[in-house]
């Protein structure tokens, strides 16, 4: 879990924390009127995946099965999801790098902003998806 | 030269505060107070080539919480200009009254964005641990040293239909579990990819429950993986 700690008081500085996951909510919520115009957003990319958590096909049917052969199903404990080493091997499983990823892939909304100017020829190569992992470290580059 | 314009709040001389936070544009441009009667914009400078960049985000974003330090504020979404000062004066008085209500039901209040995501080792070991039939066949699965593709495809459909349906409860329960500590919520547009999305409006001297609330709901729910953002300007919640 991630808590944003408030901003409010910082004003100019440290307000780059958790940017990425409020964009949806800065670019696609908010109070609109009508006379205004809005700024045009060529140059920022939002890629969204929008797919259901779990995809049914034979892929993703086999691919479970498989995770449940994995499962340590005697202590029937579930382990702590919190664990860094999990959060790799799910990251790791494929699912993720597959068009039709389930569960851990699949779940994240992935809307990833491209600004512009120095990042231009990457956007433009159109991947067909992002990564979380990527667009992190894209931000900390650009928090310099 | 546009208007670009951040925010609606109500004309208090507070609100000269915000001004001191840069604004959008490259360099950046001052953010000044244009009131209206009863109600103000936040506004700055814009060229008309004016490019969404990480920095323009980042600066509506602390504008906006800047000035909602100094009361309530209801958010423009990013990168609405208006053709001049008039312009804005004229769309404030347009639909003063409406403002001024939104104004009254987010003041003293944030929105806190709960995301939730399936931890996909832990959800497994959930519905097997809900279903006995489903653990069973699991168990069997692993003695046969993983079963024909046929036993795969049959267990993997009868877990795939285990997981959506805890999906669909999850869903259901981070909601109850947390509308509970906030007076309104807005889920996210169908089709976030998400278990759950959602933001709640909370009032500000509640933020502690609700937080509390959340980290009880994660602590009791291994196979969600929850991620607040909070407290926000309240996005959600000015229509």
């Amino acid at each position: 879990m991630t808590v944003v700690p408030a901003q409010q008081s910082s004003g100019s500085r440290g307000g780059s924390t958790g940017l990425y996951d409020v964009l949806e909510l800065i670019l696609d919520r908010g109070l609109v009127i009508d006379a205004f115009v809005r700024v045009s957003l060529v140059g920022i990319e939002i890629l969204k995946i929008d797919v259901r958590v779990v995809v049914a096909s034979v892929d993703t049917y086999l691919r479970f099965a498989e995770a449940c052969n994995r499962l340590d199903l005697e202590s029937g404990n579930s382990k702590d999801p919190g664990l860094p080493d999990l959060v790799g091997e799910i990251t790791e499983s494929g699912a993720r790098g597959k068009s039709k990823g389930a569960l851990a892939g699949a779940a994240q909304s992935v809307s990833d902003v491209f600004s512009g100017g120095r990042d231009d020829e990457e956007e433009k190569e159109s991947r067909p998806r992002a990564r979380r992992s990527t667009s992190s470290s894209r931000r900390k580059e650009e928090q310099e | 030269m546009s208007t670009y314009v951040y925010g609606i709040a109500r004309n208090s001389p507070a609100l000269e505060r915000a001004s001191r936070t840069p604004g959008v544009g490259d360099p950046p441009r001052p953010v000044r107070v244009l009131s209206h009667g009863r109600i103000a914009a936040l506004v700055s400078d814009v060229t008309e080539e004016l490019r969404p960049k990480r920095r323009d985000l980042l600066a509506h974003q602390n504008v906006l919480s800047e000035a909602g330090t100094a009361g309530a504020v209801l958010p423009l979404r990013f990168g609405g200009m208006s053709p001049d000062d008039e312009a804005v004066a004229a769309a404030l008085a347009e639909r003063e009254e409406h403002y001024l209500e939104r104004l009254q039901a987010v003041d003293g209040k944030d929105e806190f964005n709960v995301k939730a995501d399936h931890d996909e080792e832990a959800v497994l070991h959930r519905v097997l641990a809900d279903d006995p039939e489903l653990r069973a066949m699991g168990l069997a699965q692993q003695a046969a040293g993983g079963g024909s593709q046929q036993d795969k495809m049959r267990l993997g459909e009868l877990i795939v239909e285990a997981v959506r349906q805890r999906e669909e409860l999850d869903r259901a329960e981070v909601q109850r579990a947390l509308e509970g500590a906030a007076v309104d919520s807005a889920p996210a547009p169908e089709g976030s990819g998400r278990v759950a999305n959602v933001s709640y409006l909370v009032e500000r001297d509640r933020a502690e429950e609700f937080l509390a609330a959340v980290t009880a709901f994660q602590q009791a729910n291994p196979q969600l993986r929850l991620q607040v953002n909070g407290p926000l300007p309240p996005y959600s919640f000015v229509e």
